[in-house]
């Protein structure tokens, strides 16, 4: 029996998308057997992040309305083909047209076939995220070391409990170690402060990302990316492995140099 | 200060609305919805009783109340109001027992997060945060076991020897009864301590709590 994961924010444009395409890439890497879910309906663009927009036929609205079986709609990954699969949101809809006793329903078809389903929540608090987090058994909060961010994300963990998803975990996206040393960005500690929930991972900004996503790439498969080992360890540490943090501050020179000094790198 | 036609409060006997004018049930049947939405399902699972100001509620429009509620996870009850919300107070008593709250007083065992609302009539206690975006309006004290960072509004029914406490004081807005003030625009350093604040000849004032 799977486990279905919501990943959601309030805030728009912090990494949701992003951080579904790279957690579901690292789950199956790891070798689980992964389900994405684009939820944005009539935003949809978790097919574009992972190059696979010129694959749908049929999407989530088609399968809830029985025009095909869910076996058809869903779209396999490029890299791990039917461990990681992908089932596109209606780009020409509205966000009403699904109910969340459909998501709940075919969440539970889901699970009985893949270990992990994850759903992507599109931005605000709506219809659409009502309906990702209805059949959701775990939330994945994410957010970014800004003001607002950090309001909306603190919204949805009170909607989240509202709706009995408790314990959602936190993913604090773009932190650039620069600015936080300067003072000029808020630090871990000071979200942790505001929003008192466990913290899943923390992913430095980097334009990896940026270049990756344009090419319909995972972060995450890139071995030398600071993002991408982020990303990894925060999959680990969905597979319950005690994952320690990753030192943002360290400049890679001197994580080479340590490497050295520790006889790892000959 | 609140135009809206009804409200919903804690008291003695438990969850009250209260509606001003009966007469006009259309607009107080959406002030109520309005409340329930702004609440979340911070009533989820309780019952509550109606207290009419003004006018009378036909069965059909207390099966109409009933109904809305009950979309909140809430429950009529159909029972009259056993006492008047404001018991007029009995001087003699308050004489004896200067130091004795005559108020209800609500604990809250978790963090007030943004976007929900607390409204109370009595003193509010939260063992926990108070996030910036949520509110506590209370018409006694309020005390929070944690940071105060939200808006907070005591006494709000006009007593202002209301007082707010905090762990760590520091409120987007403070109100005591009608005094309102809210944080200066520069960036303060971080309160030592626990704090007070209080009404003092018209404004609020904060100072650090010692006993």
């Amino acid at each position: 029996m799977g486990k279905v994961i919501v990943i959601t924010s309030g805030k728009g444009g912090v990494g949701k998308t992003t951080t579904t395409a790279n957690l579901g890439t690292g789950l199956a890497a790891a070798g689980q057997k992964v389900c994405l879910v684009d939820t944005d309906i009539g935003l949809r663009n978790l097919d574009v992040v992972l190059g696979l927009e010129n694959r749908i036929v049929y999407d989530l609205l088609d399968v809830v309305e029985g025009n095909c079986r869910v076996r058809q709609a869903l779209i396999k990954d490029k890299h791990f083909g039917e461990s990681l699969v992908l089932l596109p949101a209606a780009q020409t809809r509205e966000k009403d047209a699904v109910s969340p006793e459909q998501m709940v329903e075919l969440m539970a078809q889901l699970k009985e076939e893949y270990d992990f389903i994850i759903l992507d929540s599109p931005a605000g608090i709506e219809h659409g995220f009502k309906n990702a987090i209805a059949g959701a058994d775990q939330a994945i909060v994410v957010t970014t070391p800004e003001i607002s961010a950090v309001r909306d994300a603190d919204r949805i963990i009170g909607l989240l409990e509202a709706a009995e998803l408790y314990d959602p975990q936190l993913i604090i996206n773009r932190v650039r170690p620069d600015m936080v040393r300067k003072g000029d960005m808020m630090d871990i500690d000071d979200i942790d402060d505001i929003l008192a929930i466990s913290i899943l991972g923390v992913i430095p900004d980097d334009q990896d990302i940026i270049v990756s996503t344009n090419r319909g790439e995972t972060v995450v498969m890139d071995k030398k990316s600071r993002p991408g080992q982020a990303y990894r360890n925060v999959v680990r540490r969905i597979l319950g492995e005690e994952v320690p943090f990753m030192d943002l501050q360290e400049r890679k020179i001197m994580h080479w140099f340590k490497r050295i000094l520790s006889g790892e790198a000959q | 200060m609140n135009t809206e036609l009804c409200t919903i409060k804690g008291t003695r006997e438990g969850l009250v609305i209260t509606i001003r004018d009966a007469t006009q049930f259309g607009e107080v049947l959406r002030s109520l919805e309005r409340q329930l939405l702004a609440s979340q399902s911070f009533f989820r699972g309780s019952s509550a009783k109606l207290y009419l100001q003004q006018g009378v509620l036909t069965e059909g429009q207390m099966d109409d109340i009933e109904s809305l509620i009950a979309d909140y996870g809430m429950r009529l009850n159909r029972e009259p109001l056993n006492a008047p919300l404001h018991r007029p107070v009995d001087e003699s008593i308050v004489e004896d027992a200067k130091d004795v709250q005559e108020d209800n007083t609500l604990l809250v065992r978790r963090t007030i997060r943004s976007g929900q609302r607390l409204h109370y009539d009595g003193n509010v206690v939260v063992m926990g945060d108070v996030n910036p975006g949520a509110e506590i309006i209370c018409t006694g004290d309020i005390l929070v076991l944690g940071s105060l960072r939200g808006v907070a509004h005591a006494g709000a029914e006009g007593k202002v020897d209301a007082t707010v406490f905090a762990f760590r004081l520091e409120p987007t807005q403070l109100r005591i009864a009608h005094v309102i003030s809210r944080a200066p625009d520069e960036k303060l350093p971080q309160p030592e301590g626990p704090e007070i604040a209080r009404v003092v000849e018209n404004s609020i004032q904060l100072s650090v709590y010692n006993h």
